[in-house]
This record gives C-alpha cells, sequence and structure tokens, in this order.
C-alpha cells in the first residue's frame, strides 16, 4: 500500500514537470519488467531493448496515466505489449532470413544439486512455453512466474476472470500434451 | 494436482534460467530518445498539416467545373421545364381560386338582393293603409247617409276624411259627398 501511494506521488511530481523521479521508477522497476520480458521472450530474450522500449514507453505516457491501476500493472501491461511486438519482429526476421538462429540457447551450466531439471527437458520446457500461442503463454508467467493475483492479472491482460481461468486451463492441457513425459515422471 | 506440477516444472526451468542479466535502462539515452520521438511526432503533425494545406491549394487550383454531358444538359432542360410547368401550374391554380371567390361572392351578392326586393316598400305600404282607411270612413259614412239617414253623423265622418287625408282620392270622393248634401238641404 506504502508503495502504491509513493507510486501516485512519484506520478503526480512527474505530471508537474519534474522529470527527475523517472529515476525512481527505473530504479524500482526495471528487475521487475526485465524478469517478466525475459519469461515472457522465452528465457533468455532480449531484455535489454524490451525494457529500454518499455521504460521509453512508459515516459513519453506517464502523464496520461490515471492511477486506475498500479504503476507496476502498467508497467507489466506495456510490457506484454512490447514483448508482442518484439516477437512479431522476431518472426518476421526469422521468415526473412531462414530458420538458422532458431537454435535454442543453452542453459547456464549448473550442477545436478543445484537444480533438478536437467538441460534436455529445460529445453523441452522452454519450447513447450514457447510453443504456447501469445494469448496462453501470458497468463501462464504472470500466473506462475510472476506469481501475480488473478484480478491483477486480468487487469493487465484486459480480460474478465472467466476468460482468464478458460485461457489458463488451456494453456494447462497445451502444456501437458507437450510436456507428458516431465509431469509424470 | 497436474497445475502444481505444471507450476514446479515451470518455475525449476525458471529458476535454471536464472534472472535475466541486469537489463541497464539508459536513462540519459531514453530521455534523448524520448524527445527525439516528441519532435517527430510534433514534426509529423506539422508536416501532414502543411502537405494537407498544400494539396488543398492545389486541389482548389486546379479543380474545373466538369463540361456538362448531354445527358447532364438535358436533366438541366428539363429541370427547367419542370419548374416553369410548376410555375404556370400555380399561376393557373390561383387564377381558378381567384374566379370561384368571386362567384361566391356574386352569388352571396344575388341572394342579398333577392332578399331585399322581396321586402315590400314600408312607404308604399303606408300609403295603402292610409288609402284604405280613407276608403273605410268614407264607406261608413256612405251607409250613414244613405242607408241609416244619419246625415249629421256621416257629415262628420265625411269632415273627418278630408281633416286626416286632405290630398287622398277618398277626400276628393268626401268633399263630392258633403256638396251634395248641401246641395239636397237647399
Amino acid at each position: 500500500m506504502a508503495e502504491m501511494i509513493d507510486d501516485e506521488l512519484l506520478v503526480e511530481q512527474f505530471s508537474r514537470g519534474d522529470e527527475s523521479v523517472f529515476d525512481r521508477i527505473v530504479e524500482r522497476y526495471s528487475a521487475d519488467v526485465g524478469a517478466l520480458a525475459n519469461r515472457l521472450l522465452g528465457w533468455p530474450g532480449e531484455v535489454e531493448d524490451v525494457s529500454q522500449e518499455v521504460f521509453l514507453a512508459a515516459y513519453l505516457g506517464l502523464k496520461r496515466f490515471r492511477c486506475k491501476c498500479s504503476l507496476k500493472s502498467w508497467l507489466f501491461t506495456i510490457t506484454i505489449n512490447k514483448c508482442r511486438s518484439h516477437r512479431r519482429k522476431q518472426l518476421l526476421r526469422l521468415r526473412t532470413f531462414s530458420r538458422a538462429a532458431d537454435k535454442a540457447p543453452s542453459p547456464p551450466a549448473q550442477t545436478a544439486h543445484e537444480n533438478p531439471v536437467d538441460v534436455e527437458t529445460f529445453n523441452r520446457i522452454r519450447s513447450a512455453v514457447a510453443a504456447l500461442p501469445a494469448k496462453y503463454r501470458e497468463p501462464v508467467v504472470l500466473r506462475y512466474l510472476q506469481e501475480l493475483p488473478t484480478d491483477e492479472i486480468g487487469q493487465i491482460l484486459g480480460i474478465s476472470q472467466n476468460a482468464l481461468h478458460v485461457r489458463l486451463s488451456r494453456a494447462r492441457k497445451h502444456l501437458k500434451g507437450n510436456l507428458n513425459q516431465q509431469i509424470e515422471r | 494436482m497436474t497445475e502444481d506440477k505444471i507450476k514446479n516444472l515451470l518455475q525449476e526451468a525458471d529458476r535454471m534460467a536464472g534472472p535475466p542479466a541486469q537489463a541497464r535502462v539508459d536513462l540519459s539515452v531514453l530521455r534523448r530518445r524520448a524527445g527525439r520521438r516528441r519532435l517527430v511526432s510534433l514534426g509529423g503533425s506539422v508536416a501532414a498539416a502543411a502537405v494537407l494545406m498544400i494539396a488543398l491549394g492545389i486541389w482548389s487550383l486546379t479543380i474545373k467545373t466538369p463540361e456538362p454531358t448531354r445527358e447532364q444538359e438535358r436533366i438541366i432542360t428539363l429541370e427547367a421545364q419542370v419548374n416553369q410547368l410548376r410555375t404556370s401550374t400555380d399561376a393557373a391554380l390561383a387564377l381558378i381560386h381567384e374566379v370561384l371567390e368571386d362567384e361566391r361572392r356574386q352569388s352571396q351578392l344575388d341572394e342579398l338582393e333577392a332578399k331585399l326586393a322581396s321586402i315590400p316598400d314600408p312607404l308604399e305600404e303606408i300609403r295603402k293603409q292610409v288609402d284604405k282607411t280613407a276608403f273605410i270612413l268614407v264607406y261608413q259614412a256612405d251607409r250613414l247617409y244613405r242607408e241609416l239617414n244619419e246625415t249629421k253623423s256621416a257629415v262628420e265622418t265625411y269632415n273627418r276624411v278630408i281633416r286626416l287625408f286632405p290630398r287622398n282620392q277618398w277626400a276628393a270622393v268626401a268633399r263630392q259627398r258633403l256638396s251634395e248634401i248641401e246641395n239636397r238641404r237647399i
């Protein structure tokens, strides 16, 4: 709650013309925005470019922000939109210059006891999540990885609770189909 | 159950992928880009408005009234004829209304005149009544004198007729009767 009030004050100050407060907003939310972008773009994504775009859009639009939702939710909405357009651009690039670039990046080397998931499983999960249509992938990331409450997710995605539950259920069905072996284990 | 498993798998994969390399948001670059964006959007609007103005100017200068085709000319002629017909029809209708109104007024006048004609002339009526009264008086006086031999009453009545209706024809008859009575007395 204190954070929200603080956000409101920052926004108000920014609207009055004190653009230096934007540094604090970036400092506070850049990690969250980066993490969400990374997850939406499929471990790892071009997080730096997307984050720059997100905060640029926020900088240009902050004066129009009316505090109907939290600043974090608003930034997450922008992040989702920027990730969508980033993926679209990526797809266009891939179609233009063959599919050679679509190699799965290898995960960071970790020992078995540090993480129970092996490289093969990681790649499978990554592929399964990447194969989800955006309308299913976004709720999955927000719910299971960002662990946001459903009402906030609905607000960010601009959909009703019912629609959100339907999308989550369908996303689980997709994932279950693709990760049956890992789930059964 | 499946939901929990899927959630666990996703979270494990997320942990394995690790946090993203600290995304550095360069604020000076961001401000520079924002300024450029604002300038571009403003410039875009100004340019669009300028292009629109130029296009409108060129359009207004170059636009010509297209020559009417034969069909358009025919339509124009027909429209003019229709308008003319409409005008003459309106005039004819107005004339008809005027004539009908005149006729109505004339018939009202005739009716009033007929009524007036049916009313008897009051002077003539009075004259007739006077004549009738004078006659009755002379007639009564004649009866008094000839049938009842009441000469005195008859003379009074003849004198009354002469006094009341001096210019009436029966006054002349009354005078004649009085002279006859006078002559007989002599």
